[in-house]
């Protein structure tokens, strides 16, 4: 376990300042620590007004699609007499991302008061919040909070005393990535099998049981609070104007210290592997960083002067994603990398659309193919000619997710998959 | 802290294995089972939306789940076997056939593949006795290859029935398996530190 | 545009034309209006959920940065929409060279093959070669039903048949199980499919995944002949396709008509309708004329031209008019109404059917669609030509003229029409208790000939000659037409239009209505003659 973190780079730990201390998992503690206060503030504000100060402090979903907060909640319907639901989408299950689990299991009550202001911002009568099935000791701790608050009036009827009710409810996954995917959630939360659908129906306008609902990371509503309590100026004082605020960081790979870290948003991508992380174990340069979670594109050991914000990482032809960099040193198999990446795909598809049931399989087998030094030249035109055919076609990204790393190795690491090439016979002449 | 369960909170499982002999029979007409049962529905608008908790409880009882009790769960929710059927094997965590006593699973996805998972899996292979997914002949292990268990920063991970093992090292897989072996369930003390 | 609420059409163009559909109507079927079937696996029009997951339906539309489904998207005004874009071309052939990653190759031992959604999109995107250098996925094969083989290797997993079941029969006990590659489907471990309206698993299965276990292997789908029919299995009358070989039914399959079965047939129709194959036939005409000097003797067999003279000489030589009739309630309409042109002129009033009576099922999605008590397809159309629902075994002991139509005579004892003065016999087979028939006159099964029946509610529908039927047997109302011609009573008629006219002029049922006009749909008789008729059968036929 590496918290709390060394880091000789300026980390800004604001969402995960309490992270480490035992306490703060326990209500007195984190009362102690100011804990609930936000919650007490919402009260007295409108749901609009809660969603007027989110929109401005321009926080971005950080589950990945980096979607303005405040602006997803405004789509909520008004007064329309029909139940609206939160869900916390705490499966996460992307490849290099592992900071949702810190926000739990050390502050299990952020991420409550989060869900309740939240719930309040869209009318909510209930948050359910997703945790993944295997985070079995994250999710007992998130548990003893939510007991806590039902007991002390910080959940359920009447919160805080005021007037206003809602429920919590932790719902387990059970081993599905798919149901990371909004739609794919709250199918899976309703019983299903956790299938993307195809929108619309949009989730606020007919979401988990039909009615309106909004999903959110579990670290999106863990900034709620902060934002609420310091104001939208406070929290702009970090990062860009399109990239607000200050952001977990999962770093992990080939890494001296690998763990997660808080840092202001627009930092170089090479000081956060190099300084923070202590660059590569083995002291050998860096090949290849995944910056955002395994479905985000490739960088090369040369492109990581970019700046650690979501148009930055755009810019570099990459992704902020889930602020997830998978660093790879200098003797890394990039083939073996993407052939591990893509069985996880395959693996999870969900099997509705052709593309992505048939697909992420083939592209496996093919690196199968290619890693065993099987590969044909022609092998590498089926893989571009795939990456186009999985692209934007399906019912979710799933598909897309690995044409990102699988296209963008092949653009920079050509070489990698040629060397793996079967020796062909060359005509003479 | 209270120890008390909130009434209207569905909690997390341990895995149980030890309870096996008190659920031998229709598992929602136990006192925990209708408990368990009654708390899920009081959480969700839909019976159907317990389907998820309900298999969960029922796997944290008896490690696994088979057909009958998948019939049970439908009847107890009004859905049919088969539907139960469908969501129990499309979702990875639920074990359809038996499992050992501690249930071992190695991340090998990205991450941890930098980290030479594989050697770690193959690793527990070896000492374990094993091919991957078989309960050993003692009945002590099974061990698979897992996706993404999230924790990558922290490779090789690797969970233990409910318990995450961090930044284990092909080399501490003798000492972890024996470990494991000298407990009767996956209990606190079950090997290796997190 | 209109901007005042709903409007009830929209105008949008589709590959150049321009169309005018019914709001809320999607794109997929507003391309129909315009001749354009755009490739689909998981679309089916008689299944209310569209997942949208097949992904073979997508097109273009202008301003959109992504190819839409058509099967989801709703038409809008000032769409454009392209089906046969670059991209739309691409991506549909992405899809089959995708699905064609694991499907197998078995397409010459594959029941589907020639009908095959999968195989049919192939040719048409020029397929006919694979980059797939990879091992495919081993699946095999699976019982669905007892009488239902899933082939999981040739599965697009387009759900079709979970979704039919789940939410057309509302019977959730076939599922997609696994997920990913590893998907199939499957029923519940140790059970199989019970439901019987399952067989239209089969039918919506857009490749050879699903096959009826009777079928497989039986004919190739380019060896088969079809024919429109109507099943005759109970009053409902749903409009059917039925495939033979060789002169034999070798499968039956339900045909589209909103007002009747929507897309979909009973599992006991299907059936029942297969083993009509089944028996021996009646195949000459029979008479009993004795060797040089007149009656009396064995039945023997004779030529038509023999029998029809010696029938209506027998005839015309009766005495006072009166006896008795039974008939099939399967007869046709035609069949029906030449027989009681007939009776008429033979003095014989009720005419005695027998309805035997069954188990019933409702699709529940579909209210017309069910599989009623009676068992007969035309109860309602003996009603109409003096027919008299009885119970019990026939009576045959009257004097005078004894006719029977096809009443295999389940029941009659030895003496059956021993006492009548002519006996006349026309059926499809040869029942021992026409024993004592004076003549026997083969006739053709429905399938055999062409006519209508009436339906529960009064549809008249048309059903089509589907096999030649066996020896010298011809439809009921060609051979009656004959003996009446001699009686001086109208023409013979050859086809089925003359006689189905000669109905319509004269049974006030079937005023209006031609058989061009009922065409492949059918028509409602006419009201008041179909309500007057509502009693014919049980009263259970008009419920």
């Amino acid at each position: 376990m590496s918290f709390p973190h060394g880091s000789d780079l300026e980390t800004t730990t604001r969402l995960s300042r309490h992270q480490g201390e035992a306490e703060a998992r326990t209500l007195e503690g984190w009362r102690a620590r100011g804990g609930y206060e936000a919650l007490r503030r919402s009260l007295d504000m409108s749901p609009a007004e809660i969603t007027e100060v989110v929109k401005a402090s321009g926080l971005r979903g950080r589950g990945g699609a980096g979607f303005p907060t405040g602006l997803k909640w405004s789509f909520m319907p008004k007064d329309d007499g029909k139940p609206h639901y939160l869900c916390c989408n705490a499966d996460e299950s992307e490849p290099g991302a592992f900071k949702d689990r810190e926000v739990i299991r050390w502050t299990p009550h952020l991420l409550i008061e989060g869900c309740l202001i939240a719930s309040r911002a869209i009318g909510a009568e209930h948050a359910y919040i997703y945790v993944r099935g295997e985070f079995f000791e994250e999710t007992q701790v998130l548990n003893a909070a939510v007991v806590e608050a039902y007991e002390n009036g910080l959940a359920g009827e009447g919160i805080l005393g005021s007037s206003w009710s809602c429920d919590v409810t932790i719902h387990a996954g059970a081993g599905a990535y798919i149901a990371g995917e909004e739609t794919g959630l709250m199918n899976s939360l309703m019983g299903n099998r956790a299938e993307p659908w195809a929108k619309p129906p949009f989730p606020a306008q007919a979401g988990a049981f039909g009615m309106p609902t909004t999903v959110n990371n579990v670290e999106t509503l863990a900034a709620v609070p902060m934002i609420l309590e310091n104001g939208a100026d406070w929290y702009r004082q970090w990062g860009s104007e399109e990239s607000p605020g200050t952001k977990l960081w999962s770093c992990s790979g080939h890494l001296v210290r690998p763990g997660n870290y808080e840092f202001a948003l627009g930092l170089p991508l090479s000081d956060i592997i190099f300084d923070a992380c202590g660059g590569t174990p083995s002291g050998k340069p860096v090949k290849a960083v995944i910056p955002g979670g395994s479905s985000t594109a490739f960088l090369t050991g040369d492109e990581l002067d970019c700046a650690t914000t979501y148009e930055g990482l755009a810019e570099a032809g990459s992704a902020l994603g889930t602020a997830s960099p998978i660093v790879m040193d200098e003797d890394t198999d990039i083939v073996a990398a993407m052939r591990r990446i893509a069985q996880f795909y395959a693996h999870e598809s969900c099997g509705q659309c052709v593309q992505c049931r048939e697909g992420t399989s083939w592209v496996v087998r093919i690196l199968q193919r290619i890693e065993a030094g099987d590969g044909r030249p022609a092998d590498i035109d089926t893989l571009y000619e795939l990456c186009e055919q999985m692209t934007g076609r399906t019912i979710c990204v799933l598909a897309d997710s690995v044409v990102f790393p699988l296209e963008s190795s092949l653009d920079k690491f050509r070489a990698d998959y040629e060397a793996r090439m079967k020796p062909t016979l060359v005509a003479a002449g | 802290m209270s120890r008390r369960i909130h009434p209207a909170v569905v909690p997390a499982q341990p895995f149980q294995l030890t309870a096996r002999e008190t659920f031998d029979g229709p598992i929602f007409e136990t006192e925990e089972g209708k408990h368990r049962l009654e708390a899920a529905l009081s959480r969700y608008p839909t019976k159907q939306a317990a389907l998820l908790p309900m298999l969960g409880f029922v796997q944290s009882v008896k490690g696994w789940i088979e057909p009958a009790d998948m019939v049970e769960v439908a009847e107890a929710l009004d859905l049919t076997p088969a539907y139960v059927h469908s969501i129990a094997t499309f979702y990875t965590m639920y074990n359809k056939h038996p499992v050992g006593r501690h249930f071992v699973q190695v991340c090998t996805n990205i991450s941890c593949h930098l980290n030479r998972a594989e050697e770690v899996l193959h690793r527990f292979l070896a000492e374990t006795g094993t091919r991957e997914g078989e309960v050993s002949a003692d009945g002590e292990f099974t061990v698979i290859e897992a996706e993404c268990l999230g924790a990558c920063g922290f490779a090789t991970v690797v969970q233990v029935n409910d318990r995450y093992l961090e930044d284990v090292t092909p080399d501490c897989v003798p000492e972890i398996v024996e470990n494991l072996r000298g407990t009767r369930n996956g209990g606190p003390d079950a090997g290796g530190d997190a | 545009m209109a901007e005042n609420g709903a409007k009830a059409t929209v105008t949008l163009e589709i590959d150049g034309v321009e169309v005018t559909v019914p709001s809320g109507t999607r794109v997929i079927e507003a391309a129909e209006h315009v001749g354009v079937v755009v490739p689909r696996y998981c679309y089916h029009p008689g299944i209310p959920t569209r997942p949208a997951q097949c992904r073979m339906c997508l097109v273009e539309v202008e301003g959109r940065p992504k190819l839409e489904p058509s099967c989801t998207l709703q038409a809008a005004d000032d769409m454009v929409v392209n089906t046969a874009s670059d991209t739309a071309r691409t991506a549909r052939q992405s899809v089959i060279e995708f699905l064609l990653v694991n499907h197998p190759l078995d397409c010459p031992i594959c029941d589907a093959a020639g009908q095959c959604m999968l195989q049919d999109y192939a040719y048409v995107t020029n397929q006919l070669e694979s980059r797939v250098d990879e091992p495919k996925r081993i699946m095999g094969r699976d019982r669905i039903s007892d009488d239902i083989l899933y082939f999981a290797d040739r599965c697009v997993i387009c759900t079709r048949c979970v979704r039919f079941m789940r939410d057309v029969a509302e019977d959730d006990s076939l599922i997609v199980a696994q997920r990913g590659d590893k998907a199939y489907i499957d029923t519940f471990p140790g059970r199989e499919l019970d439901n019987p309206f399952q067989g239209n698993i089969v039918d919506v299965c857009p490749v050879g995944a699903l096959v009826h276990e009777d079928f497989v292997f039986k004919a190739r789908s380019w060896d088969m002949d079809a024919a429109a029919s109507v099943c005759p299995g109970c009053p409902t009358g749903c409009n059917v396709t039925i495939d033979t070989k060789e002169n034999q039914i070798v499968r039956v399959k339900p045909r589209h008509n909103a007002a009747v079965n929507s897309w979909w047939m009973c599992d006991y129709g299907r059936k029942h309708l297969v083993m009509t194959n089944r028996g021996v036939r009646a195949e000459l005409p029979l008479i009993r004329a004795g060797g040089g000097d007149g009656d009396g003797g064995e039945l023997r067999p004779v030529d038509w031209a023999t029998a029809l003279d010696w029938v209506a000489e027998k005839i015309g030589t009766l005495g006072a008019p009166g006896g008795s009739a039974v008939v099939s309630p399967d007869a046709s309409n035609e069949n029906l109404f030449y027989l009681r042109t007939l009776l008429d002129r033979l003095g014989v009033g009720d005419a005695d059917f027998r309805v035997p009576q069954g188990e019933t099922a409702e699709l529940p999605t579909v209210p017309t669609l069910k599989l009623r008590a009676d068992r007969a397809a035309n109860a309602i159309g003996a009603g109409f030509f003096g027919g008299r629902s009885v119970d019990g075994p026939p009576n045959g002991s009257a004097g005078g003229a004894l006719v029977v139509l096809d009443d295999e005579l389940e029941g009659a004892g030895e003496d059956f029409g021993a006492s009548a003065d002519f006996f006349l016999y026309l059926g499809t087979r040869l029942p021992g208790a026409a024993r004592n028939a004076d003549a026997v006159l083969p006739i053709a099964t429905f399938a055999e000939m062409d006519g209508t029946f009436t339906n529960f509610e009064g549809r008249v529908q048309r059903f089509h000659q589907a096999l030649r039927p066996p020896g010298l047997a011809r439809p009921a109302w060609m051979v009656l037409s004959r003996v009446l011609a001699r009686l001086g009573d109208g023409e013979a008629v050859d086809d089925v239009r003359g006689a189905f006219e000669r109905m319509a002029a004269q049974a006030p049922a079937f005023a209006g209505l031609t058989w061009d006009g009922i065409g492949l749909k059918g028509a409602p008789a006419a009201g008041s003659a179909a309500e007057a008729a509502g009693v014919a059968g049980s009263a259970e036929a008009g419920a």
